[in-house]
């Protein structure tokens, strides 16, 4: 959990990382580009923006009674619903499962809630073999690593790397074409597939008036984990039900136009229940698991709206601070702009204390966010909780209350403006730039260059501008 | 009842206690997603777009012409087993004939047989033309496996199944009282071949699930089916 404390150091070390800078620009390009596109062609991308953020406020608002009613209607279907407080309870409950149903060999479809518990470890620690299924989360299952994007796990990694792993780990001819490696791996994983006694899955959207989940995805490996294995386990947070088939409509359409530029993914998977007495294949049994894991706890809070996330990954492609230090900074396992809000939620605001200052507060989250959630405003917000928790440095305080001094007496914003205006003019270079700033100030200059402040302040060149205005004749 | 549940709940209700996170705003009759012209030529439409995330789509004006197609098909992709779905659940007669005709093994059953089949032959329950989607439920005589494990999925429609959007599938089978969500245990949308961005988003397809699919589209007839 303390892996966030070393965040200013694993972003210096992003920061030089040649391999994953270009990763990164690459991927994160084509993200932007590929959501700006797919939102740009909708009848109106304002108005269903807002129409999904309704369906998701609608379910957050009757959350208790929504999931009660999936309940309900997953049992109807002949599925099994089970209960998660924590991690904790989510791994344990998964492994009474593997032994009840002598499970040895498992394959796992993408789930984030499966990463905060890190289940793979609990499942590997009694013996049991887990293969994640889709192509870059096995990749950086192979690789020992975590993913650092909640839709493309593997976007830190180019493509020369990638083909340099399955070369050492499972001996693929070298290439550096992703279509070659991409074929390797079907080969390999085809035979997990079909020696699988359970299939893990994620849920997206758990649609409550039948009892459904819905799963996104474009490979085909969730489909395939969650119809080839004898036992299907889907897990959830809670805040993944929604009410009706309709906010499922527009939900999945955004989600897929956001994520990745698509008009739909590939497949879009609906299942309700274990297979049926009558139909020739599909899982014998299905579970449901759901996790509450902190959430229950946001929703009484003001931040509530961050529940209200699709886990799209839009915010993180466009978020000029993820564009340049990548996910695994971040430290824990959602990165990026909602991460910066999750991380210190799930965690404790203390285990997570640098992540809502990295941001530069530009909005270019909000503005890719499909569901309008307000993420600047809740960074600021849980800067403001860490300084009332007490997590500020004295120069910080004595900074502060220093400006609230200022912005208190106009006589004193102005002769400090003109002071500072004196002060800085003095320091400059040629250039109006400041190099070098004694501490504490020196944080700053050491990565970047200080501007000058301007010889006439705004105010003064304002007044100036009305008189000469005022004068007749002269032009504006 | 497991405590987990009910403390999981109730610490819900007490969030949710003082007052709802969100102001219940009403919610209007929802806009579609997709542009789409009143008098869009829903056949083109579904073509181009299943075109454009690699289907490939053949056209035929009557069952003849599609099991020419069909028979085409496979002489040219030399398929030797061939899973499918009952012939009642494909809108073309003929196919078991076909099949043997041709000299092509049928395998079915378990996944790990269904796996050594070349293609998959499966109908399709309805079509979406603004997104080239198509929708596939499981039941008896339709297993989910016809259009996953085989490389080569050859998915049979008839024009009559075509409807314009998402959202006009969802308003049908509201009507039908959303029977199909409960009666299978597997709906699934296919919108093109299986693909993956994963590698520096560089889009590449064929993953895991098939590596081709083809529509065999027969126009202006009604499929006879449960």
């Amino acid at each position: 959990m303390s892996r966030t404390d070393q965040f200013s150091r694993s972003v210096t070390v992003a920061l030089s990382d040649i391999q994953l800078q270009t990763a990164l620009d690459r991927g994160t390009t084509r993200g932007v580009n590929g959501r700006i596109a797919a939102m740009g062609e909708t009848t109106d991308a304002d108005a269903l923006r807002h129409q999904a953020r309704l369906a998701r406020e609608h379910a957050l608002n009757h959350l208790p009674d929504l999931l009660e009613q999936l309940e309900r209607n997953v049992i109807a279907n002949g599925g099994h619903v089970l209960w998660a407080r924590d991690a904790a309870e989510l791994n344990q409950v998964i492994l009474d499962l593997c032994q009840q149903h002598g499970v040895q060999r498992v394959t796992k479809g993408k789930s984030m809630v499966t990463e905060e518990s890190e289940l793979n470890h609990a499942l590997e620690a009694r013996g049991i073999e887990v293969t994640e299924s889709d192509l870059g989360e096995y990749i950086i299952q192979l690789a020992g690593e975590t993913p650092s994007h909640i839709v493309f796990p593997m976007l830190h990694k180019t493509k020369e790397a990638t083909a340099q792993l399955l070369h050492d780990k499972l001996g693929m001819p070298m290439t550096d074409r992703p279509e070659d490696m991409t074929r390797f791996v079907r080969g390999v994983m085809r035979r997990k597939y079909l020696e699988a006694d359970m299939g893990i899955s994620g849920v997206n959207f758990a649609i409550a008036e039948t009892g459904t989940i819905a799963t996104v995805e474009n490979e085909g490996n969730n489909r395939l984990s969650t119809s080839a294995p004898r036992v299907h386990v889907a897990v959830m947070g809670v805040e993944k039900v929604i009410a009706t088939w309709e906010d499922y409509a527009i939900l999945v359409q955004l989600l897929a136009r956001s994520a990745t530029g698509q008009r739909l993914s590939v497949y879009n998977n609906l299942m309700s229940g274990p297979r049926r007495p009558d139909e020739p294949d599909g899982p014998e049994v299905f579970y449901l698991i759901i996790m509450d894991n902190g959430r229950s706890r946001i929703l009484g809070s003001e931040y509530a709206e961050s529940l209200a996330c699709i886990r799209c990954g839009a915010c993180l492609n466009a978020c000029p601070v993820y564009q340049n230090i990548g996910g695994h900074a971040y430290g824990w396992v959602y990165p990026g702009p909602i991460g910066s809000i999750i991380s210190p939620l799930l965690l404790g605001p203390t285990n997570a204390p640098k992540l809502p200052y990295a941001s530069s507060l530009c909005g270019a989250c909000q503005a890719a966010c499909p569901v309008e959630i307000s993420i600047p405003d809740m960074l600021l917000k849980l800067r403001r909780d860490l300084v009332q928790a007490g997590d500020a440095t004295f120069a910080w305080r004595a900074g502060m209350r220093l400006w609230r001094q200022a912005m208190l007496s106009p006589a004193l914003y102005r002769s400090g403006g003109w002071l500072a205006g004196l002060a800085t003019q003095m320091l400059a270079n040629a250039d109006g730039k400041i190099e070098s700033l004694p501490p504490p100030l020196k944080a700053w200059t050491d990565s970047r260059d200080f501007p000058a402040f301007a010889k006439q302040p705004f105010r003064e060149r304002l007044k100036q501008r009305r008189r000469s205005k005022e004068e007749p004749g002269v032009g504006a | 009842m497991s405590s987990a549940r009910e403390d999981i709940l109730s610490r819900l209700r007490r969030a949710l206690a003082q007052q709802p996170p969100f102001p219940d705003r009403p919610r209007a009759a929802y806009l579609p997603v997709t542009r789409l012209s009143p008098d869009e030529d829903l056949k083109a439409r579904f073509i181009a777009e299943c075109e454009r995330v690699k289907g490939i789509v053949r056209v035929a004006p009557d069952e003849a012409a599609a099991r020419d197609a069909l028979r085409d098909l496979l002489a040219d992709r030399n398929a030797r087993r061939v899973t499918m779905w009952d012939e009642a659940h494909i809108p073309l007669s003929g196919v078991a004939a076909l099949l043997q005709d041709l000299g092509i093994a049928r395998v079915q059953g378990d996944p790990a047989d269904v796996a050594a089949a070349d293609v998959g032959i499966t109908g399709v329950d309805w079509a979406i033309a603004a997104t080239g989607t198509l929708v596939l439920s499981s039941g008896p005589g339709k297993p989910r496996m016809a259009s996953l494990l085989p490389p080569i999925h050859i998915a049979v429609l008839t024009e009559d199944r075509i409807v314009p959007r998402l959202e006009d599938y969802i308003a049908a089978e509201r009507t039908r009282q959303l029977g199909v969500f409960r009666r299978s245990s597997n709906v699934t949308l296919i919108t093109g071949s299986s693909r993956t961005s994963d590698i520096e988003m560089h889009p590449v397809f064929g993953v895991h699930g098939p590596l081709e699919l083809h529509v065999i589209l027969i126009e202006n007839l009604r499929a006879a089916r449960g």
